[in-house]
């Protein structure tokens, strides 16, 4: 790699700056171990990033920009001396002088410290150790555990505070659970798993579990030393054990005795903090170490874990309000304002007796420290809703008032944490009643200055400060700092317009079905909508107080915001903008005209510098707003359109998909034409322009200038057709199991344009897509062309005639080609040779031409058995009934592998089977859904209701028609189409099983995402639970667009969902709410929230197990929250190999020369453990370290051989 | 492939705040290759004219990173939950005034190497396991001296 240019960090750092470098030195047998080993310096790839202890966040990351080959082998080669070393350190001083440019080497570092501890009283030694030793030794990430001995000798008889600062540094990094994985966490330089190297060198390893008992027993000492003059130390060795790992229990109780031991001294002396302020200097030389020991005490209380029980805790953390350390104040607060979140009711009372009667947390509003006034606001936002409260409203009228006044804090970050508060915008669990009740309060409320002010303040503020109303308060705030010039202030008041955007959202949705919050909607448009928007002047009249001032002006201050707002979209920085705009659209309500919203995006969207992660996540903000407000669908669609249009390379499909579908369901019976229509818009996409690179494939219609971008547009094409394919039958409400025509009488009709013509004008919606479809299926690329003869299947399926007739005719031309000539003008050639077939979709189209051939027959072999019967007055015999029966199921199979239909329902001999079937069935008493197919119905036995009646209306989820088609068109998740149910109602049910399906849409790998359906699901289960073929389970997604539609895989993946039920049903008992639904519609909604449980609240933009893939797909950027549940929803072979649990194998197929930094370098037959793959590569481990003396590293997936 | 190097000669400084109430202490090792690619990328597109200290702005899902430019260094704080834009900038401010001491002026990569032991040592009094510590100057440089923080 890039070793070419000059100087490396390593000579930077050993180069010595300044004369007292000639203590110094190197050691002579530095040199020929460093100069051999060879060619592969590698790294473990996140050194330079990296933070500097895994437990400690806050730490440094030290990357250079060029190689550091030749500190890296000499890491490697010379940890295991330096490992001896440690033992035995060496007698013989080696520091010749004139190596001095030679780079220090870590093992250099490390004999040097046993060294100097050795003479660490010699001035010479200290000097050297704080201005040479020390600092490099920070370079490096990690500290090796064998070092530990000589600098707790250090810090035993070493006087010299700098040193010892360093050494209660190292300690703690020693102390920090980092070791373990092996992986560099501190910054720097990359240093080698020191406990593996400690295991091969049996002799002189010291690992970190030999060596921390001993540091914490010192440590620990140090700790509660009472001499004054060592308190500084007391703290410093306090915090370096705060560093220990805290999964160790015994440590950890001996960590709270401490703490509590000194709070126990020093504590229960209260002071006022003016005492500490009166003797700043050379005041009270006790009250001051006091204090200093109660800072260091509670801080260090609140890296520790909260102890909720326990009283003395709270106590502590109570007392600590008053102390007088500003940062033992912040430290108390935090701790108490997440306490609080536990146990309100204990809190407030602890708080309550004491703290307001001595004006503490009045105090704290003075205080100069911005995060304990944050704190503060938290505090007093938990104890004021908290419902454990509500019998003591005097208790919550306090805090609420604290919290109002933190509004008029002079620090933006703590106006902006009470404005969110009062919001109600809390962690990432929202209630839309929270929220509704949030923008009540911030509308109607005012703040009223505290009446227990001392005298003379009283009178001032009565005088000059009246009562003002927080809305006024906080737009004028939020104005002020729109004006800002710091991005960073102009991203925060963004966010706040945008989270008062959904609180207004909430309000209005809230205020539709439930009064009781005592919001009307109409008041809300008195005051929003039927004032002058420009009533500039209202709002400047500065004396309005009462609610009827209020009502004149809520709507003229949003607007002047928003006017505001909307001029921040200037700003240079892309992340404002988008900020900007998110808060648009949240602002946005469904009436209002949106045109300015849409000139704003479509003229943002021109920009190139917009990064695609940050678009999608525009998209998902209109996702969400959509969520709040259904009625927005038909914008939020229009403006999903722009960006389809407008930059198609850049929007991720599924996440497109993700909207639309939301849109769909939500949208009720009117939106779903409009629906479908935005998306069939992609499938419209204008023509390439002239000229542009990619005209030579015109198939799809891209503007897109790189082939990245045509790639992306192409898969949003994919996307749209199976989108439509899947969706057509449930936006057009038209199924074959509710078909009117009887399919006799569409058999008659052979002439093919009256047959599209009666279609057409029964069905407009589903002719249409119908046109779309068959358009794209001779038209596309081949991609989109497999997808599109899919997607037709499948509405061939589902729908009754003359569509299928239709289709099966279309289809039959397609498979012997010649249709393009036929059917229309479009000789759009795409480039590709047509093969012999035409379209070249014979081969994939013949299973899909059989089974609805085989329909046919078996329905006119019927029609023939009936007719022979009724000629002949014959009864049907069971035989006869029996070979029907089996005729059924066996069709029912065969539909099946091809897309979802309702067993129970659906027939594929046609109406008129239905009741011969129905006759068999009840002769030989068996269920509707025969055994394996509809497991919950058997799991309940309630098979007979699914038949003859539809239970109660009041199941949300039961067995509409609706539900029921929704279901089949892979809708249904929500499961809760409930026709009559109002708007909110049903999109919040829907949100419950829908709204985490968010996450799994862009995964990385889409081939297995969930949105597809319950049937992956099925297959994914099966996979768990039973080793079918990984391929297959894979696909498993085969309806999606993205496997390219192979109908193997198709075929594979839906016998996995086939055969999961019987599985299923061996123990129904797991799924608890297939009890009261009686279809697997019910069941299936039960299986999919119990995946999901959790994470079912309404309005949120970020369900947090929405991983990281956008930004991982496009930036390789991995969302840091992405808890371990979204891996979950990784591609199966992608989550087997993340999950540690089972860690995955492989051998080295070929040998490998690692190329640069972060690789690694194989020899062939090595056995390795694959961690995870990212592009194509495995980061793997070894076990021990190769020609290139590391352990892990990143490797080429090729050249292993996973087991 | 996570090759992503720095194209100009700048050093990477980066902190994170807030992470510790995750499940993993900090950011897991496999997600700092993506953080660490990210954050350079979007340095690399933002940063290349930047004046010193000049505050820039980026956030990701509910994570915040707020970023700047000393000297040779490219400094970025990353945080969540209570540290917002708004505590991030406080915070850089903090580093970037800590840095500009300990260097005298806006370290050129020479400097900062230089210096690195006393950086981390006052980064460590400012930023104690994720968690913001200490925001006065005269306080920390007292620490870092082991010198009790209030002075009698």
């Amino acid at each position: 790699m890039a070793d070419s240019s000059g100087t490396t960090l390593m000579d930077l750092i050993t180069a010595d700056p300044g004369p007292a470098s000639s203590a110094s030195g190197s050691t002579a047998n530095a040199t020929p171990s460093s100069a051999t080993a060879s060619a592969a310096a590698s790294q473990s790839p996140s050194v330079p990033m990296t933070t500097t202890s895994s437990s400690s966040l806050g730490k440094t990351i030290l990357g250079e920009k060029k190689s550091k080959r030749a500190t890296l082998m000499q890491i490697q080669n010379e940890t295991i001396s330096a490992a001896k070393a440690a033992l035995q350190p060496m007698k013989t001083n080696i520091m010749p002088q004139k190596q001095k440019k030679k780079p220090v080497s870590y093992s250099q570092l490390a004999r040097s410290i046993h060294e100097l501890a050795a003479t660490s009283d010699q001035k010479s030694s200290q000097k050297q150790l704080v201005h040479h030793v020390f600092p490099k030794l920070a370079v490096y990430n990690s500290v090796d555990p064998s070092l530990a001995p000589s600098l707790l000798m250090l810090n035993q008889q070493c006087e010299d505070r700098t040193v010892l600062r360093y050494v209660y540094y190292y300690l703690a990094r020693i102390l920090s659970d980092n070791g373990a994985q092996g992986l560099s966490t501190g910054g720097g330089i990359p240093t080698p798993n020191w406990d593996a190297l400690a295991d091969i060198d049996a002799v002189g390893g010291v690992t970190r579990a030999d060596v921390v008992p001993r540091i914490i027993e010192q440590l620990s000492a140090e700790a509660s030393n009472v001499d004054t003059e060592f308190h500084a130390r007391r703290l410093q060795a306090l915090k370096a054990l705060t560093y220990a790992p805290s999964s160790n229990s015994d440590i950890l109780a001996r960590l709270y005795e401490i703490v509590f031991g000194i709070l126990d001294k020093v504590a229960d002396t209260p002071q006022k903090r003016k005492k500490g302020v009166f003797g700043t200097k050379g005041g009270d030389k006790e009250s001051i170490i006091r204090s200093n020991l109660q800072y260091g005490a509670l801080s260090a209380l609140r890296r520790l874990p909260l102890d909720p029980g326990n009283p003395v805790f709270l106590h502590r953390a109570v007392q600590g309000v008053s102390f007088a350390d500003p940062i033992a104040v912040r430290h108390a607060l935090e701790i108490i304002s997440e306490l609080a979140m536990k146990d309100p009711y204990a809190v407030a009372m602890a708080l309550g007796t004491s703290r307001f009667k001595t004006g503490a947390l009045q105090d704290v509003l003075h205080l100069h420290d911005v995060l304990a006034r944050v704190a503060l606001a938290r505090l007093c936002h938990t104890v004021s809703r908290a419902r454990a409260l509500d019998e003591r409203p005097d208790i919550k009228s306090q805090f609420n008032s604290l919290l109002y006044q933190l509004l008029l804090d002079p620090s933006e970050r703590v106006c902006f944490e009470a404005v969110l508060c009062i919001l109600g915008k809390y962690d990432s669990t929202e209630r839309t009643e929270e929220r509704a009740a949030g923008w009540y309060r911030l509308t109607r409320e005012m703040l009223k200055l505290p009446e227990n002010d001392s005298k003379s303040s009283k009178d001032k503020s009565q005088k000059t400060r009246r009562p003002q109303p927080l809305i006024k308060l906080v737009m004028r705030r939020l104005e002020s700092s729109f004006r800002s010039f710091s991005r960073p202030v102009l991203h925060a008041a963004a966010r706040v317009v945008q989270e008062m955007g959904k609180s207004r959202a909430a309000a209005f949705s809230v205020g539709l079905t439930d009064i009781d919050e005592g919001v009307s909607i109409n008041e809300f448009a008195d005051d929003d909508f039927n004032e002058n928007p420009y009533a500039d002047g209202a709002r400047k009249a500065s004396s309005m107080s009462g609610s009827t001032g209020s009502k004149e002006t809520i709507a003229s201050l949003l607007a002047s915001l928003m006017e505001v707002v909307r001029t921040t979209v200037a700003c240079e920085c892309v992340y404002v903008r988008a900020m900007v705009i998110k808060a648009l659209i949240w602002m946005q309500l469904p009436y209002e005209s949106f045109d300015e919203l849409e000139s704003i995006i479509t003229s943002e969207l021109s920009d190139p510098a917009w990064p695609a992660a940050l678009l999608n996540d525009i998209l998902l903000t209109l996702h969400a707003r959509f969520k709040a407000t259904p009625d927005m669908a038909v914008t939020l669609l229009e403006i999903a359109r722009i960006f389809a249009t407008k930059v198609p390379g850049k929007i991720d499909a599924d996440v497109l998909q993700l909207l639309w579908k939301t849109c769909l369901v939500g949208a009720g019976p009117n939106g779903k034409h409009t629906a479908l229509e935005a998306v069939t818009i992609v499938l419209d996409l204008p023509p390439p322009q002239p000229g542009s690179p990619s005209g030579v494939t015109p198939v799809d219609r891209v503007s897109a200038s790189d082939p990245k971008s045509a790639l992306a547009l192409q898969k949003l094409v994919q996307a749209a057709v199976w989108f439509l394919g899947e969706n057509a039958n449930y936006a057009a409400s038209e199924y074959a199991w509710e078909s009117a025509t009887p399919p006799g009488t569409a058999l008659m009709m052979l002439d093919a344009d009256k047959m599209v013509a009666a279609a057409s004008s029964r069905n407009p919606t589903l002719a249409g897509a119908l046109t779309r479809l068959q358009r794209c299926a001779f038209s596309g690329s081949w991609e989109v062309r497999i997808v599109a003869a899919q997607a037709l299947t499948t509405m061939a399926i589902r729908s009754g005639e003359p569509y299928r007739l239709q289709i099966y005719e279309f289809l039959n031309a397609l498979a012997q080609g010649g249709v393009q000539s036929q059917l229309s003008e479009m000789h759009l050639s795409n480039g590709e040779d047509q093969g012999a077939s035409g379209t070249g979709l014979g081969v994939l189209i013949s299973p899909m031409i059989k089974v609805l051939d085989e329909m046919y027959r078996a329905q006119d072999e019927l029609i023939k058995d009936i007719r022979n019967h009724d000629n002949t007055n014959k009864e049907w015999t069971d035989d006869e009934l029996k070979k029907l029966y089996e005729t059924n199921e066996k069709l029912l199979d065969i539909v099946s592998l091809f897309c979802y239909v309702p067993r129970a329902k659906y027939l594929p001999l046609g109406p008129i089977s239905a009741k011969l079937i129905d006759v068999y069935r009840t002769k030989h008493n068996i269920t509707a859904s025969t055994g394996l197919s509809d497991p919950a119905v058997i799991a309940t036995g309630i098979s007979d209701l699914v038949y003859e009646s539809k239970p109660a209306p009041a199941e949300s989820d039961g067995l509409d028609d609706d539900l029921v088609n929704a279901w089949a068109a892979n809708l249904g998740d929500d499961g809760l189409m409930g026709k009559s149910a109002p708007a909110m109602s049903r999109v919040n049910e829907f949100l419950a099983g829908m709204g985490t399906d968010a996450p799994d849409v862009d995964e990385e790998n889409i081939v297995s995402r969930p949105s597809v359906g319950y049937d992956d699901m099925w297959a994914k289960t099966l996979l768990e639970s039973s080793e079918l073929e990984e391929e297959d389970a894979r696909s498993s997604g085969s309806s999606s667009p993205d496997s390219i539609g192979s109908v193997e895989t198709s075929i594979s993946s839906h016998f996995g969902g086939m055969n999961y039920p019987s599985l299923f049903s061996s123990k129904p008992t797991s799924y608890g709410t297939s009890q009261t639904s009686e279809r697997s519609g019910g069941n299936r909604y039960g299986s999919s929230s119990s995946i999901y449980e959790g994470a079912s609240s309404p309005i949120r933009e970020e369900p947090p197990s929405y991983a990281s893939s956008v930004m991982q797909r496009h930036d390789s950027f991995e969302n840091p929250m992405a808890a371990p549940e979204s891996s979950s929803f990784e591609s199966e072979d992608e989550s087997r190999r993340n999950t540690s649990g089972n860690p995955q194998f492989g051998s080295a197929l070929y040998d490998f020369t690692a190329g640069g930094d972060d690789e690694l370098s194989l020899t062939s037959g090595e056995e390795v453990e694959i961690e995870y793959e990212v592009d194509g590569w495995f980061y793997v481990k070894k076990k021990r370290p190769g020609r290139d003396g590391k352990l892990a590293g990143l490797v080429p997936v090729l050249y292993v051989k996973p087991r | 492939m996570l090759r992503l190097r720095l194209q100009w000669p700048r050093l990477f400084f980066l902190t994170f705040l807030g992470f510790h109430s995750c499940r993993f202490n900090g950011v897991p090792a496999e997600e700092r290759l993506h953080w660490r690619s990210f954050l350079v990328k979007l340095g690399a597109d933002n940063l290349k004219h930047a004046k010193n200290e000049e505050l820039f702005v980026a956030s990701h899902k509910s994570v915040y990173i707020v970023y700047t430019v000393l000297g040779d260094i490219c400094l970025y704080v990353v945080g969540k939950d209570e540290y917002d834009e708004l505590a991030l900038a406080e915070a850089i401010f903090v580093i970037t005034g800590s840095i500009k001491d300990i260097c005298k002026k806006p370290p050129t990569e020479r400097t900062f190497l230089d210096k690195y032991g006393k950086i981390c040592l006052t980064l460590d009094e400012i930023v104690w396991k994720g968690i913001l510590e200490n925001t006065d100057k005269e306080r920390i440089k007292r620490l870092v001296r082991l010198k009790p923080p209030t002075e009698f």
